[in-house]
């Protein structure tokens, strides 16, 4: 133990003092400028701040979604949906009108609604009734589908054209079939495609009469042939451009609705109180941070891999300098 | 001698008290310098080292947070990194006139001193000589020297204790001669 004693005194006791000329090279530096900077943090404290921080940024961002989003309902002019919440009926008072044709304008009129009927039996009457409802007003049945499996639900599926100027009629009619649970209507103006294969057929008819006056005069052989290959040609394009535009005229005629009657039993009707907006608000701002969550998780799964590759290059550069470092103070 | 200055940081809510450079310059000189000392087994090449260190440390002074350690081991973790730094351009230099030459460069040789501990001391590797400085001579505590040096504090136990084993067998045998 004495050994030990005299060998840390000896050890102690080396003259390894800094020389002068080193001492006052040290000083000399004096005192570097002090800088405000920011305060050192470690990155375990700036993690215990940082993840709450962001929680509550999110958290704070999907309630401000949420307030925003359900304190508004846009509809778009030509689209309108309204679909009762888990499949609660529209109530007819609450019920918005049809969306109605202009008349003044051509337009392809789309709509679908889905009516609950009572049972299997007037499933069966309800069909019978929307295809006469069709029938009555101008229009026709396109097709008819009708499954009705035991145990299942029974459902018919209805396309029906009706002619444009009477289809409000007609689906204030089909809505009075049953219970309206769900009802969407597409507006599509057609008279800027209209009027493109008006002036097409215009330009084609101008060209063939005056190819067919050109044929008549007396021409080179070869200029004859061009011409009457491009009045051919002309002649095609007139057939096929008023076709399309027959096509389009009736388009606009005939609305295309496609009606869904189901005996499916509706849920439970959500009773409409004060806590709507609140309830929509908790809703929209779940979504939000659901689809945040997706996000994340997105970029996790793509950036995984790099994040693997660049832990293991960080971790193989320490291990790499480490071994450098035994292997010079080994010598 | 100058007195010792201490200022409070300028980060209201830290309140550390943080000495000036140039206070903990005069004060850890000496021990950086037996230090480097030890890890080069040079005094030449440790004064130069020593030098550079604090070059570096007045450079990275505003760094420095005294909450998470001493300056005497602030100071400690440069100068190896320093030493190490000097270590690897000799290998480099040693390499090139290896290759230039054809023959074995010339190795710098390790000058403590001439009494019987010197001489055993110049024997021991640069990871025992710096392990016995740091905790015998500058006398850092376990776990500090263990920081400075990149190990465990049982790594850096047993490599004190086989290093001081190894220096007293190595007297003996100085002392025999």
């Amino acid at each position: 133990m004495n050994e030990f004693a005299e060998l840390v005194h000896d050890l102690r006791a080396l003259p390894t003092a800094a020389p002068e000329s080193l001492r006052e090279r040290v000083l000399a530096l004096g005192e570097p400028v002090p800088r405000r900077t920011l305060p050192q943090v470690s990155w375990r404290r700036s993690l215990v701040v940082l993840v709450p921080a962001c929680a509550v940024a999110l958290v704070s961002a999907a309630v401000v979604h949420g307030v925003f989003s359900s304190g508004t309902s846009p509809k778009p002019q030509a689209l309108t949906s309204e679909r009762g919440v888990a499949g609660e009926a529209l109530a007819p008072t609450t019920r918005p009108p049809f969306v109605p044709p202009d008349g003044n304008r051509h337009q392809d009129y789309e709509a679908s609604m889905t009516v609950r009927v009572k049972d299997l039996d007037a499933l069966t009457d309800r069909t019978n009734e929307a295809m006469q409802v069709a029938r009555s007003y101008g229009g026709y049945v396109a097709s008819v589908q009708q499954s009705t499996q035991a145990g299942e639900p029974g459902e018919a599926y209805l396309i029906l054209r009706v002619p444009v100027g009477r289809v409000e009629e007609a689906m204030v009619r089909l809505s009075d079939l049953g219970t309206v649970l769900a009802r969407q209507v597409s507006v599509v103006d057609l008279e800027q495609t209209l009027r493109q294969q008006r002036a097409h057929i215009l330009r084609l008819k101008l060209f063939i009469a005056r190819a067919t006056e050109q044929l008549k005069a007396s021409l080179p052989a070869d200029v004859r042939l061009r011409l009457q290959l491009q009045l051919q040609g002309a002649r095609d394009d007139l057939a096929r451009v008023t076709r399309a535009n027959g096509a389009t005229l009736n388009q606009a005629a005939l609305s295309h609705v496609a009606l869904t009657l189901t005996t499916q039993k509706a849920a439970t009707p959500v009773q409409k109180s004060s806590t709507g907006r609140f309830e929509r608000a908790a809703r929209d701002a779940g979504s939000f941070l659901a689809g945040t969550g997706a996000v994340g998780l997105f970029l996790l799964i793509v950036l995984s891999p790099l994040i693997v590759v660049a832990g293991a290059a960080v971790v193989g550069l320490r291990a790499y300098r480490r071994r450098e470092e035994r292997r010079l103070l080994a010598a | 001698m100058r007195a010792v200055n201490a200022v409070t940081s300028s980060w209201p809510g830290l309140q550390v008290d943080r000495p000036t450079f140039a206070s903990v310059a005069e004060r850890e000189l000496d021990a950086v310098h037996r230090y480097l000392v030890f890890l080069t087994g040079n005094r030449a090449v440790a004064e130069d080292l020593t030098g550079e260190t604090f070059e570096k440390a007045f450079r990275g002074w505003p760094r420095f947070d005294p909450r998470r350690g001493t300056p005497r081991a602030w100071l400690c973790r440069i100068a190896r990194s320093v030493a190490l730094d000097h270590f690897r351009a000799e290998e480099r230099r040693r390499r090139r006139e290896e290759r230039y030459a054809g023959s074995a460069g010339e190795v710098v040789s390790e000058v403590l001193g001439p009494s019987s501990l010197e001489a055993a001391l110049a024997q021991l590797s640069p990871a025992e000589r710096e392990v016995v400085a740091l905790r015998v001579v500058l006398d850092l505590d376990g776990p500090t020297a263990a920081r400075v040096l990149g190990i465990s504090p049982t790594a850096c136990s047993t490599r004190l204790s086989r290093a001081l084993k190894r220096l007293e067998e190595l007297i003996d045998d100085e002392r025999v001669r």
